[in-house]
């Protein structure tokens, strides 16, 4: 099969436009995550959209509108978590796991109590990269032009309170302010980019490019522009090599992100060996 | 989604915990207690149980029955009734080890899917490219297909094994319980006659569907060519190989409807039928029910008419 | 006439257990280099994050620059190095000149963007701190001292008319230390700028600082170094004999 073949299909080209911008956005989000100790905040607001979808569908709104009713409270689980860890003085995955839990045992009761869904709700919480339609094309264009203006705005900011946020507050930024915009452009993210994509796909997009750019990033913007390209060419690649190998896309993606940070690792430990040598 | 499916569990365990309390000290009548997994079993067992004996489903309504595994308040339920019906031990191959810890000197199990002629499915997850046509060649080291209720000739075996069952647990009321089943197998016979007409003058005998490998049985007994998108399990995900292939069967087979499974998202079906210019049917594999048609009643008999309607519109068949 | 720089009434600082600072009045005028000195938990740090915002107040009142510490918003006049070095994550990927840059926020107003003017400051800063060799080096690869002097450039680069400085040589070894010293004793005299140092280190910290306030919870002396070694309260806290060699200028 050749590449233009691939490249006629619309679900591939959709796949690719918007599956590359989720992956860039969430990369970069991911750094700033992975430095403030949150990496698994995108696991936690998925469990809580799935306890907030259950409300949206015990209040009888379906799909689209169940947005009006996750939206907010995924925002304010997330806000909720960055209070837990400022204000009980909670490590983030402790903070994160608290506000899961309570996400999911909502839905679980709520799903008692109503007798069950007329759907599996889970499976129709987490998309597909192959199954993204050109309004969600759009939805995902939208999102990364709105993340990535506010990471542009406040870039600086966010470099100044993950370096330090006693610092930071000296330096006249506003630490709450700014963490409040950092984990709620998450929040955004994870809820809008979750019916995209899948939740597997975007947990391991906010940790794994991170993770591999920290490992070789000689500047903090080299290392932002690292996971931006690992997030972006994961994407590109998984989606080929699903077509080459047959097998999922999501899970070739993650194993992609997998081989590029044991990759950075080795690289890392090389250099570590030549400057001690 | 494992984790999260770990979580889920754990949580439903706390959260049915209190919920299964209250609700089980009304429940011990003198009636005998049946326990079904599946909806048809559920089905066939309440009709066949008239008014001698209470049935409930094990599953909740909505769920995936595939990735479903017993909770701890389910285990009290299943220990507590006097009969156990299960589909068989590749639909729900977490029964044996859990009936290994059971009294059955008390709890009656029963397969309904004992003496079934299984099929198997090509290749599991991803079908074989080079092997046209629906249940793949003989020797062909397959996955078994467990949805054998949708060969109605299969579903009037599951009756019988059902009908055992109630007779071994309750003899004297055995000639009441054989009077439904026998009602029950009727019915099924007529249904299964209806499908052979229903689908015998079709302007194509290629039957494809966008979800997991479920009609199998179905295909085979009406002589349907039949390809899905995934393989048995509904929770693994097709490669985006397996979609562009689907794309080619569809438009090279020249039908105009692509079915979608009941209970699950339909966008990969719907991103297929978009891509590939066809419309999307639905097709109930009855495997569990949504809320509300549990409330409104509906009966696997309806289900299949329902199904026959759109099959028929789906392959385009000539009434006689 | 003494230009204000800091001023303390009554301040306390606390929770219900108790004050951790109880009664501090003091007043830092314009060129002064304070040393704030007294045993481990008697509240020194305290005292500078209270008057940087960083811990609140529980009665009295400080000002920065003759406006209330609680919103105290003219940052730019301030350069703060930290105690809490060790809180620095060693992963993090900032180069020393990106490090030193974000000291450069606290003079700009949303969106804080950087200029080339404003990396050419960066530039020059590094230069006067004896850091522009490494400036491309990540700040978690670098020796304690290497890092302290790229704090203290961060701390310098906004140009601050007030320096406030927590134990910080307390990762240094001696030589280090002795470098450091002078250096904030010439920003002191050099540019003027009015300095804030927190040590334990009392007899050093005499050699170099214009004035000393000796805390323990409550202000037990505040005032000039010849003072301080001739005070009697002094003498009973430390004994003659160490007070003598602590007053000793080399
Ligand atoms: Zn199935």
């Amino acid at each position: 099969m050749n590449l233009i073949e691939i490249l006629s299909y619309g679900f591939i080209q959709r796949a690719l436009l918007a599956g590359t911008l989720i992956a860039v956005l969430c990369s970069v989000l991911g750094v700033f995550l992975v430095l403030r100790r949150l990496s698994l905040i995108g696991d936690g607001l998925a469990h809580v959209t799935f306890g907030s979808t259950a409300i949206a569908l015990a209040l009888q709104l379906y799909s689209a509108a169940s947005l009006l009713v996750s939206l907010p409270v995924v925002l304010l689980a997330s806000l909720g978590i960055l209070k837990l860890t400022e204000k009980a003085r909670l490590n983030g995955d402790a903070a994160i796991g608290i506000v899961s839990a309570v996400g999911i045992s909502i839905g679980i009761m709520l799903a008692s109590v109503g007798g069950g869904y007329n759907v599996d709700l889970l499976s129709y919480l987490f998309g597909n990269i192959l199954s993204i339609s050109y309004e969600e094309v759009i939805i995902a264009a939208g999102l990364f032009c709105v993340v990535m203006v506010l990471l542009w705005l406040f870039f600086h900011d966010l470099l100044a309170i993950s370096f330090n946020e006693e610092l930071a507050r000296v330096s006249g930024v506003r630490t709450n302010l700014i963490s409040a915009v950092l984990v709620m452009l998450t929040a955004l993210s994870v809820v809008l980019a979750m019916k995209l994509v899948g939740i597997m796909l975007i947990s391991s997009l906010l940790i794994l490019p991170a993770v591999s750019a920290l490992q070789l990033a000689r500047s903090f913007r080299a290392c932002i522009v690292l996971a931006a390209l690992q997030g972006g060419c994961s994407v590109v690649a998984g989606i080929f090599v699903s077509f080459l190998t047959n097998l999922p896309t999501s899970a070739m993606i993650v194993m992609i992100n997998l081989l590029f940070f044991c990759c950075s690792c080795g690289v890392r430990r090389l250099i570590t060996i030549r400057n001690i040598g | 989604m494992k984790r999260l499916n770990m979580v889920i569990i754990l949580a439903v365990a706390v959260a049915v915990v209190f919920a299964g309390c209250s609700r089980q000290e009304q429940k011990e009548s003198a009636k005998l207690q049946v326990v079904a997994t599946l909806f048809p079993l559920y089905d066939f067992a309440r009709t066949i149980a008239g008014d001698r004996a209470e049935v409930t489903m094990l599953l909740p309504p909505g769920m995936e029955p595939h990735s479903f595994e017993p909770k701890p308040n389910d285990i009290v339920r299943i220990s507590r009734a006097g009969m156990f019906i299960y589909t068989n031990r590749y639909m729900e191959p977490w029964a044996e080890s859990l009936l290994k810890g059971m009294d059955r000197q008390r709890l009656r199990v029963v397969d309904a899917g004992q003496g079934v002629q299984y099929l198997q499915n090509v290749a599991g997850d991803e079908h074989d490219h080079d092997v046209p046509g629906n249940h793949g060649a003989e020797g062909h080291a397959g996955v078994v297909d467990p949805h054998i209720w949708l060969d109605f000739s299969n579903a009037a075996l599951m009756v019988d094994n059902i009908l055992a069952g109630f007779i071994a647990v309750d003899p004297a009321n055995a000639a009441y319980y054989r009077m439904n089943a026998a009602g029950l197998k009727g019915r099924l016979a007529a249904l299964d006659q209806r499908y052979r007409e229903g689908l015998a003058d079709c302007a194509t005998r290629v039957f494809l569907h966008g979800g997991h490998y479920t009609f199998g049985y179905l295909a085979r007994r009406y002589g349907l060519e039949y390809h899905s998108l995934s393989g048995i399990s509904s929770e693994s995900e097709p490669s985006a190989a397996r979609m562009a292939e689907m794309v080619r069967q569809i438009r090279s087979s020249g039908v105009h409807y692509l079915f979608a499974e009941e209970l699950l998202s339909p966008r990969l079906t719907d991103t297929l039928a978009a891509e590939a210019g066809v419309a999307v049917l639905k097709l109930h594999g009855a495997h569990n029910l949504g809320k509300d048609d549990v409330q409104r009643g509906v009966g696997f008999i309806d289900l299949m008419e329902q199904n026959l309607v759109n099959l028929r519109k789906g392959l385009a068949c000539r009434s006689k | 006439m003494p230009v204000e720089i800091v001023a303390t009434e009554r301040l306390a600082c606390g929770y219900r257990e108790g004050y951790v600072l109880e009664d501090i009045s003091f007043t830092v005028n314009a060129g002064d280099y304070v040393g704030i000195v007294g045993p481990n938990g008697s509240g020194k740090s305290t005292l500078v994050q209270a008057l940087l915002g960083l811990v609140p107040i529980s009665s009295g009142s400080a000002r920065l620059f003759g406006s209330r510490c609680d919103n105290f918003s003219q940052w730019g006049r301030i350069g703060y190095l930290p105690q809490s070095l060790h809180l620095l994550n060693p992963i993090f990927p900032a180069t020393v000149a990106e490090t030193v840059a974000l000291g450069l926020l606290s003079l700009k107003r949303f969106p804080r963007r950087l200029t080339r003017q404003d990396r050419e400051t960066v530039e020059t800063t590094l230069d006067v701190l004896g850091v522009y060799d490494i400036r491309s080096k990540l700040i978690g690869e670098l020796s304690g001292g290497q890092q302290q002097r790229v704090l203290l450039a961060r701390a310098l680069v906004n140009d601050p008319e007030l320096l406030i400085l927590d134990e910080p040589t307390a990762a240094l070894d001696p030589e280090t230390r002795e470098r450091f010293y002078h250096m904030i004793a010439d920003v002191n005299r050099s540019r003027g700028v009015t300095v804030l140092l927190v040590t334990h280190d009392t007899g050093v910290i005499g050699q170099h600082a214009s004035k000393m306030l000796y805390l323990d919870k409550r202000m037990l002396f505040y005032g000039g170094f010849d003072d301080f070694c001739h005070s009697p309260e002094m003498s009973s806290l430390f004994g003659e004999h160490s007070q003598h060699l602590m007053c000793h200028r080399h």
